[in-house]
């Protein structure tokens, strides 16, 4: 039937088209009024008029709102469940070492690192895995802030976000993540003990040296000195005889430790470094402070 | 009718890369409505607006930019809320849709209210034409389109400084058009700079056009005043002219020249390309005469 057979076959009566406008209609009444309302230009006419247009507009926008979302990945949506901000969660999911290629090859890293542990099965067995895991959370950083890694880096430069709250988000997630595969895998290590969690304190004092670093030099470079300094320092403190490394005695891991915390002392203090590509930063802080 | 107050002041910028100097002692002012910048590839267009959008800070000289100075951090991050950025080559998230980019950016702009912050992303994409496309990957998008969702990410939270760098490269005849339509459109009431290498882009859309060469401000004033630069240096003859700066042939099988002209020249009326030419020729000569 054509839209005007149907005109010409009935018309909604006005009281129901009015009851309809203010939602007074059962769903059945809905369904009908619909129904007809889809094949019937006249009756359409009609209800417009009786609409309300700032309410028209408002379920426009709150259909589209609601069918026109983007869709979200999995790591998005599961930040999401974990209390995670909305916004704060898309910041973390265009981190590449948020992605699943990224955890595959740091969980297989580490198992090869495990497996390595199980034939040698000497008294220092870990010794490789305990080295090899301070590297990844450096990694995972290294692709994920800084010019020519970060696509929207110069974009970001110029929007009001901090790049310092920018890094530090990044940071503590790719730490996080890293830390978390990387405990998993210590605890199938043949030995288990406190010596197990060796990687820990090196893993901090490590990345947040790279970060210390980067305010200096660029993020990359920051994380490539850093993470060189401990492949020197693991190869000449394992002495071939007897592979064991004052790294994870008593300790080097104070020393890690303090490290840890003087180089977060240092990201702190130099933060606004973060926030330009150059130059904004080289004004002399307390000069700038006094000329106010 | 009294001048109006310029938006943008800069004085003195310099800035230095190794030996280059980028910018040479630059200073302007900006005023309401859309102004083109013109130089060669190397002039320091690039650095300029980097300065501009607060990415980079010169090694001297100062902005003040919508009455704020970048060189105060609260001061640089109200600028940040307040100007749009559309670099040269902007730089996309492969796997993001354009609403997903532009939502992005807008979550950097900090536009935290979900709800508002959508409807702001389609909003600036269907102000760019893609309304259609937002659910589309970048990587699938055609180059044109992309510069469009580059260019919709700067017009979120409409902003009151819009600094473009070559926002019509890589675009087609029909989608130049539109941009010049919808730049001028923004220029209303909003100081908009944009560097191009297009001379027709500025006599289409802008009021006002700086010439920068080799890192320092040759020119600043209307297009027509740009064009009144080679009045009476251009002439046309039959034969390309050995004493001009520069010559081409043009459609009719005639040769345009622009430099010196002989006695009794044909004499043409000056365009905007005209002046920029006479403008960066008549350096040039000057240089290799020193």
């Amino acid at each position: 039937m054509s839209e005007a057979d149907a005109a010409d076959a009935w018309h909604a009566d006005g009281a129901v088209l009015a009851a309809y406008s203010e939602s007074r209609l059962d769903a059945a009444g809905r369904w009908s009024v619909e129904a007809h309302l889809t094949s019937c230009a006249a009756c359409r006419l009609q209800a417009r008029a009786l609409v309300d247009p700032a309410r028209l507009r408002r379920l426009r926008e709150e259909l589209i709102a609601a069918v026109d979302v983007p869709r979200t990945g999995l790591a998005e949506r599961l930040l999401v469940r974990l209390g995670v901000a909305d916004h704060t969660a898309r910041l973390l999911a265009a981190t590449p070492a948020l992605r699943g290629s990224w955890l595959l090859a740091v969980a297989a890293t580490l198992a090869f690192a495990v497996l390595a542990a199980w034939v040698d099965r000497g008294p220092d067995a870990a010794l490789g895995f305990l080295c090899v895991a301070p590297l990844l959370p450096l990694a995972g950083i290294a692709v994920a802030y800084g010019p020519g890694i970060d696509p929207t880096y110069e974009i970001g430069l110029a929007a009001p976000l901090r790049s310092f709250r920018l890094l530090l988000l990044r940071a503590a997630t790719v730490l996080g993540t890293s830390t978390l595969l990387a405990a998993a895998a210590s605890l199938a290590l043949p030995r288990l003990g406190w010596g197990a969690a060796g990687w820990l304190l090196p893993s901090l004092g490590l990345t947040a040296a790279s970060l210390a670093l980067a305010t200096t030099v660029e993020p990359l470079r920051a994380i490539g000195i850093t993470a060189g300094a401990w492949v020197v320092a693991v190869a000449v403190t394992v002495a071939p005889p007897e592979p064991s490394s004052v790294l994870f005695t008593v300790a080097g891991q104070v020393a890690f430790a303090t490290l840890a915390l003087l180089a977060a002392a240092v990201v702190l203090v130099r933060r606004g470094r973060f926030e330009a590509d150059r130059g904004f930063d080289t004004t002399p802080r307390f000069a700038a402070r006094r000329l106010r | 009718m009294t001048a109006p107050a310029p938006t943008v002041r800069a004085r003195d910028l310099t800035t230095t890369f190794g030996r280059t100097r980028a910018l040479d002692g630059v200073s302007f002012e900006l005023v309401a409505g859309v102004t083109g910048l013109l130089g060669p590839n190397g002039a320091g267009k690039t650095t300029l607006l980097r300065v501009l959008a607060t990415v980079s800070a010169p090694d001297a000289g100062s902005v003040l930019a919508l009455g704020l100075d970048p060189r105060h951090s609260d001061q640089r991050l109200d600028l940040r809320g307040r100007l749009g950025y559309m670099p040269q080559e902007p730089g996309f998230h492969a796997r993001f849709t354009a609403f997903e980019f532009v939502d992005y950016v807008a979550i950097l702009k900090e536009l935290h209210q979900r709800r508002a912050r959508h409807q702001e992303v389609r909003r600036v994409l269907e102000l760019v034409g893609l309304g259609a496309v937002r659910g589309k990957q970048i990587k699938a998008l055609s180059g044109g389109m992309r510069r469009r969702v580059a260019l919709a990410q700067a017009l979120l939270g409409d902003p009151d400084l819009l600094v473009l760098d070559e926002p019509t490269a890589g675009l087609d005849p029909e989608q130049r058009l539109r941009f010049r339509d919808l730049v001028s459109r923004l220029g209303e009431g909003r100081t908009v700079l944009l560097s191009t290498h297009q001379t027709e882009d500025v006599v289409a859309l802008a009021q006002h056009v700086m010439v920068l060469h080799l890192g320092r401000l040759r020119f600043a004033g209307t297009p027509i005043e740009l064009a009144e630069l080679a009045q009476g240096h251009v002439w046309q003859s039959q034969e390309r002219d050995p004493g001009a700066l520069a010559a081409w042939r043009t459609g009719t099988g005639q040769h345009r020249n622009i430099g010196s002209p002989p006695a009794g020249a044909e004499l043409l009326e000056p365009t905007l390309e005209d002046g920029y030419l006479l403008l960066l020729g008549g350096d040039q000569v000057g240089e290799a005469a020193a």
